[in-house]
């Protein structure tokens, strides 16, 4: 591994003091995408992101740098580096990747597109769209999940919000199923947009399904994006490992372990590309992964899918 | 850290990568195979779940009705608090000097008992196939029931021939032949058997094992002397119980039905003589069984107590995208992957799974492969936070 478990935990829980992130990003990183697009700021449902898609650019930046330093000499400079290196200087060497940024905007504006044609307007917190916590919550460190648990909750009920539609799997999971663990008092109805929306015909073909680990096993999300993507006009076609027993992008260890991520990510997109050169993922960290492998297949966010916004 | 330096070197050999990727992908279709043609053995691994739940609840008492029903039948039961207790007490049933015969067996890989009994001065042979491979080879078994996993026939023919085994050509029949025939020499001479035990019976003190190389028959039947090692966690309270538990293991390891599934009550006997029992008839004299404990009990109370209902039947090593391409490199000294991890924590040392869990992806697919409903990607998140608590 090219950095200590703890010690990226260290730049994480630093990170998360000063900016309410887990890497340095600018304030407006959750909601910026949002500009141009009125909602209203208080109310029900709300429309959480929990900033997870907007982060995406900067993790694939972060498994880049991590990746140059795996197996190399570099690797244990790197480790002494990161224990005197402020997170103001990691803001400096870890740039978004621009075309991810541009593509993650354009999926959150695509869902806000699908919850309006299907009767729903959200409410949206804009800066209170803060960061749900999930990776704090995957690393272990569970007071500061509480805590930021406990803030996300504060911040949605000062809104209005009774029910919330989240947009990615990990978001979903922590506040449906961890959430209620962690914060007193917690009463919020939480869905995934995949959950509450209808489907309007604007594609065809054939599309291959990958579910992400946490709709499929912990939040049972798994017939909802099929039945869209059906009544969207497509052919959707499963991969040997499918539904409840679907197989991991690698997403969640490309920081610790890049190689080992990648390997597990060439293995899916292999097994998906065997059934469809498209394929359809519901989560950011899946889109990242499988797109990073990808060389002539197409990934895309199910979102864009169902929008008809694939270009 | 070497355990992540073996991890490396474990991505980058081709042939290790091969040989995990074709056994994986063939055990997960076998295993389906094995459930989608007979639900039964679904609902069995449902009831083999409440077994071992109510077993562990009541492990205490359970295993002092084992250590009776064991007297009953005249075997020896023996309580081991630590590993090193493991090793001592059988060290001291077998002593020195002698030809030992060992079955596949987790437990004495845990407790160390191959390296101790060789240190003693005893010639000792492990005689599955898989881990005298292993045994040959000088590294630790690389899956729960499948030990050589990761080795291509070209190896096993080298690591055999090296061992004085005269292997006939290249085929996978030739090594396997020639195995047999060197290991027999070994099994007839023996003067003790060592095999571990996939369950024990609390109301019989019967030792139930599983298996399709019919080397656990021979182990425990041909030598004057039998020892069984048995986790007490393995303690169920019937005989019924033990046999459904050595069903479901085999069924989740994909080998179904099992070849062999045996039971031992006690050294072999007579009574064909004026009616007067005597022990020691074609099979063992004398039979032993070592509990071991180590860190087992402690952790019914802790927050990795579900660990304890595992049948080892290690179906989550092949199905945890991890494990594919690191197998029991990653998990710690002896056991790996999902369920080793815990393993880990609970026989050896926390911090050290605490280390190894943040390779785990949290992906779950471990929790759906096992067919007692151990949360495992809930027990390793444990392990994590356990590695991070003094952070805030």
């Amino acid at each position: 591994m090219p950095f200590e478990p703890r010690e990226i935990a260290r730049l994480i829980a630093d990170s998360m003091k000063r900016y309410g992130l887990p890497f340095p990003a600018p304030s407006d990183v959750a909601y910026s995408w949002a500009k141009g697009i009125s909602l209203p700021s208080r109310g029900s449902p709300m429309l959480y992101t929990g900033a997870l898609y907007q982060l995406a650019p900067y993790i694939v930046s972060i498994v880049d740098y991590t990746s140059l330093l795996e197996g190399s000499s570099l690797s244990s400079l790197g480790l002494k580096l990161s224990r005197h290196l402020p997170p103001s200087v990691l803001r400096i060497a870890v740039r978004p990747r621009e075309e991810v940024r541009a593509y993650v905007e354009r999926v959150l504006r695509s869902i806000v597109k699908l919850l309006e044609r299907s009767g729903i307007r959200p409410a949206y917190a804009y800066e209170d769209d803060m960061y749900s916590g999930v990776l704090l919550y995957d690393l272990g460190l569970d007071e500061l999940f509480a805590e930021q648990a406990r803030k996300v909750f504060k911040a949605l009920k000062a809104r209005g919000a009774q029910e919330v539609i989240a947009v990615d799997p990990h978001t979903t999971h922590v506040l449906r199923s961890v959430y209620p663990k962690y914060v007193d008092g917690f009463d919020l109805s939480v869905r995934s947009y995949l959950e509450v929306i209808s489907a309007s015909a604007v594609g065809r073909g054939e599309v291959v399904v990958h579910d992400p680990c946490l709709y499929a096993r912990f939040e049972n999300v798994v017939e909802q994006p099929r039945k869209l993507l059906e009544g969207a006009g497509y052919k959707v076609l499963e991969p040997r490992r499918s539904r409840r027993m679907t197989y991991c992008c690698g997403g969640p260890i490309e920081g610790l372990a890049p190689k080992i991520a990648k390997k597990i990510a060439r293995v899916r997109l292999s097994e998906l590309s065997e059934k469809s050169s498209l394929i359809a993922t519901m989560c950011p960290i899946c889109y990242i992964n499988l797109a990073e492998v990808a060389s002539r297949e197409r990934v895309e966010d199910i979102a864009l899918l169902l929008a008809g916004e694939v270009k | 850290m070497r355990a992540f330096e073996e991890i490396e070197a474990a991505l980058e050999d081709e042939e290790f990568q091969s040989a995990l990727s074709k056994a994986s992908l063939g055990t997960q279709a076998k295993v389906e195979e094995v459930l989608r043609s007979r639900p039964e053995l679904l609902a069995l691994a449902e009831e083999v779940r409440e077994i071992k739940r109510a077993a562990i609840a009541r492990l205490d008492e359970l295993l002092e009705q084992a250590m009776n029903s064991l007297r009953a039948v005249r075997a020896t039961p023996h309580l081991a608090e630590t590993a090193e207790e493991a090793r001592e007490i059988v060290g001291k049933l077998i002593g020195r000097g002698k030809l030992v015969v060992l079955s596949k067996s987790m437990a004495a890989a845990e407790v160390g008992l191959r390296p101790y009994l060789e240190a003693m001065g005893n010639e000792v042979w492990e005689t599955d196939l898989g881990e005298l491979l292993i045994q040959l080879e000088g590294t630790k078994p690389m899956h729960t029931i499948t030990p050589a996993v990761h080795m291509s026939r070209r190896r096993a023919v080298e690591l055999l021939e090296k061992a004085g085994a005269k292997v006939e050509g290249e085929s996978i029949e030739s090594a396997v032949r020639a195995a047999r025939e060197f290991l027999r020499g070994k099994i007839v001479r023996a003067q003790a058997g060592i095999t571990g035990a996939n369950a024990l019976a609390a109301d019989t003190g019967a030792i139930v094992t599983v298996e399709n190389e019919s080397n656990v028959r021979l182990v425990s039947s041909l030598p004057p002397l039998h020892i069984a090692l048995v986790p007490v966690d393995k303690v169920v309270p019937t005989l019924m119980d033990a046999i459904k538990v050595a069903m479901v293991q085999s069924a989740f390891a994909g080998l179904y039905p099992p070849t062999y599934i045996n039971v031992i009550s006690g050294p072999s006997s007579t009574a064909d003589i004026e009616r007067t029992r005597v022990y020691g008839a074609q099979g063992p004299v004398e039979q032993h069984v070592v509990f071991i404990d180590n860190g087992r009990t402690a952790a019914r109370k802790g927050a990795l107590a579900e660990q304890l209902y595992c049948i080892r039947c290690g179906r989550c090593q092949y199905e945890c995208p991890v494990w594919i391409h690191t197998a029991n490199r990653w998990g710690g000294p002896v056991y790996g992957g999902p369920m080793g991890l815990v393993w880990t924590a609970i026989t050896y040392d926390a911090n050290e799974a605490a280390k190894l869990s943040f390779l785990c992806l949290g992906c779950g697919r471990c929790d759906e492969a096992c067919p007692v409903g151990i949360p495992l990607s809930r027990l390793i998140r444990e392990l994590k936070a356990y590695a991070m608590r003094d952070l805030k």
